[in-house]
């Protein structure tokens, strides 16, 4: 019976385990430059030495898994999620303003972007929601919010 | 006997009552809510419960635990997609009988069976904690770390993922908990001198971030999936004839449930699996099962509801979590100051049995609720993900900031959550990071004192008989899979042969 030629390898397949390597190696040059404590100090273990052979063990399990179980992607990235990852961006570029106003653009545009077309249902996730978690946790919980364009209205 | 009551006695107080009600609701909503589950639930709770005592916060967390661990089966009769992993097995048979018309019925099997497991599995909590935590009080730092290399070494077969991609992820796990200024000399380490990271990456906000937002992007992708949701019409407790065919599985599953929840990291998914399996291979009817046999959500509900009390056994006895949400568990005991461990049981044996007891009283709770409220909670099914997830985000990032009160953690949760989802889509489950984030400084810590001990001279761990049987349980965990595979590999070309 012929064999069935095994599926091509992806891309992935080598990317992932090479920026796994890749992190170890950088981290593994900055253990090297850890103080290194006196004898009398060290506790045991120097503060680079577990580190090392944790990061060792990490490169060692990565080379056996490229060898015998492969990355495999079963389906394309979506649209949806990258454009979620691109919400999260706006999210965090609005936070220097203010967090609840981030909160607030992020909680109606994500509701839009995955198929809210009610106009007084965006409004709820946009401005009641984010309200509502505002002072259940000012008030309750006693949590003090980062200042910002929104927040200063209620602080001062 | 003190303990015990004084425990039962933590009960009477109205406020902690109340809050066990709500968190049982709340944890019936979570657990009935595709894409929520019990460690997402408890993951997005656990910084609201940092500003009560530790008794009501931790009574939350295992509140939530129990019954979204239930819960789970009401998605997966009702839209044959399990509301939580540890249903998915119960989709196989529920939902062929929701088909056919027997929702009511399925629900009620699946509520006796949960109920059941949960009060079995609590009942050996009770047992089991104290005497795993008297054996192991004289444990020393080298059988700590020992132990702690075992509880990790059991997050190879946690998950989804495959055991070596396991083991990685829980590697970079515990890399992450060496940020910060090492405890034994106080050297710092990748802090790249910010003030933020002298203290270490916060586990709170890294579970949130794996958890729920990679949860959130996780959902991006399944926008598209249409969900058929069966009308119920009541839910009816299983008739005389359904007990008699489940009871022998509910007690068998309720025992076998038990006992991988008190393996570290294995939880209730596993548990459903092997509950299930044993239905089958003890059922007289092995052909019904996949097409709606009674037994099948029997045997997988009562196996993953004791699997709840199984898993809090090493958590609290031995400070190894022993499924995904005890470790978040676990991390809100830490943050509560509390010292999961042998210690646990002689300096706060009253906390330790009032959590017990509160497990006992939601899974009673959950029995009602599922009984009366199954209709009402099944309707949360229906709530469109547009609307679901924002608020999910919301709260994530809320509680991420509640922490601390530090945009910091905000961004580890984020960066945590898209980290999270790419480690899911390449096969690299999230709950060994979750894992060792915590327990890698622990291990670190041990191994130090161990060599301090030990004149740094480590072979000598070899020479002490309990640690060379936790060693030796750890290769069994890397290895023995792999070797039974190579040898049924072995075998498999003989009998061929010979056929």
């Amino acid at each position: 019976m012929p064999r069935t030629p095994e599926p091509r390898r992806q891309f992935e397949s080598w990317l992932i385990p090479a920026l796994i390597i890749l992190f170890c190696a950088a981290a593994f040059w900055l253990t090297t430059m850890f103080k290194t404590m006196p004898p009398v100090l060290k506790r045991g273990i120097q503060p680079s030495d577990f580190p090392q052979l944790l990061l060792a063990a990490i490169v060692v399990l990565t080379l056996v898994m490229m060898w015998i179980d492969p990355v495999r992607v079963k389906e394309k990235l979506h649209g949806t999620t990258l454009g979620t990852i691109a919400l999260f961006v706006v999210f965090a570029l609005l936070t220097s303003i203010d967090l609840f106003l981030a909160l607030a653009v992020f909680a109606a545009a994500l509701a839009a972007y995955w198929g809210e077309r009610r106009v007084i249902v965006l409004a709820v996730m946009g401005l009641v929601v984010p309200v509502a978690i505002f002072f259940l946790f000012d008030m309750v919980f006693e949590i003090r919010f980062p200042r910002g364009l929104l927040t200063n209205i209620w602080y001062e | 006997m003190d303990p015990v009551l004084n425990g039962l006695m933590a009960l009477g107080d109205p406020y902690l009552l109340a809050l066990l009600l709500a968190a049982t609701i709340g944890g019936v909503v979570i657990g009935a809510l595709p894409g929520l589950n019990a460690t997402t639930g408890a993951a997005l709770l656990l910084p609201f419960t940092l500003t009560m005592e530790p008794v009501p916060a931790i009574a939350i967390l295992t509140a939530i635990y129990c019954s979204a661990t239930f819960a789970g089966a009401i998605t997966a009769i009702l839209i044959n997609t399990p509301g939580t992993a540890a249903s998915a097995t119960t989709c196989l048979d529920g939902y062929p009988l929701a088909q056919r018309g027997e929702a009511g019925r399925a629900l009620g099997m699946a509520v006796v069976a949960s109920t059941i497991g949960g009060v079995f599995s609590v009942l050996c909590l009770m047992l089991a904690a104290p005497l795993l935590a008297r054996a192991a009080y004289n444990f020393s730092p080298p059988e700590y770390f020992a132990l702690t290399l075992f509880g990790l070494s059991m997050l190879a077969s946690i998950g989804d993922g495959s055991p070596l991609k396991n083991l990685i992820a829980g590697g970079l796990g515990i890399f992450f908990a060496l940020v910060g200024v090492d405890n034994l000399t106080t050297v710092e380490r990748f802090t790249f001198g910010s003030y933020e990271l002298y203290e270490g990456i916060g586990f709170v906000p890294v579970m949130i971030g794996v958890f729920g937002i990679s949860e959130l992007l996780v959902q991006a992708s399944s926008l598209h999936i249409q969900r058929k949701t069966v009308q119920m019409k009541t839910i009816d407790l299983p008739s005389r004839d359904d007990y008699r065919k489940t009871w022998r599985t509910i007690l068998r599953s309720s025992g076998i449930g038990t006992f991988i929840g008190i393996l570290p990291a294995e939880g209730a998914t596993v548990a459903s699996m092997i509950g299930y399996n044993e239905a089958k291979r003890w059922s007289r009817n092995p052909e019904e099962f996949g097409k709606g046999a009674i037994e099948g959500v029997a045997g997988s509900e009562a196996a993953n509801n004791s699997a709840t009390g199984g898993a809090m056994v090493p958590t609290l006895a031995l400070g190894i979590p022993g499924s995904a949400t005890a470790a978040v568990i676990l991390a809100g005991l830490m943050v509560h100051g509390l010292r999961p461990g042998p210690a646990m049981f002689t300096e706060q044996a009253d906390f330790a049995y009032a959590i017990f007891w509160s497990m006992m009283l939601v899974n009673i709770l959950f029995f009602f609720m599922g009984l009366r409220g199954a209709k009402l909670f099944a309707r949360f099914t229906l709530i469109p993900v547009q609307l679901l997830w924002p608020c999910v985000f919301v709260f994530s990032i809320v509680g991420a900031y509640a922490l601390d009160q530090s945009m910091f953690d905000v961004w580890v949760a984020l960066i945590s959550g898209v980290l999270g989802f790419f480690m899911r889509r390449y096969g690299f489950s999230v709950v060994p990071l979750a894992i060792g984030l915590i327990l890698g400084g622990m291990l670190e810590q041990r191994l130090g004192q161990s060599m301090v001990m030990l004149n740094e001279q480590w072979w000598l761990m070899f020479a002490r008989p309990l640690t060379l049987f936790f060693f030796v349980l750890t290769a069994l965990a890397l290895f023995g899979p792999s070797l039974m595979r190579f040898g049924a590999k072995q075998r498999s070309p003989m009998k061929s042969s010979g056929e």
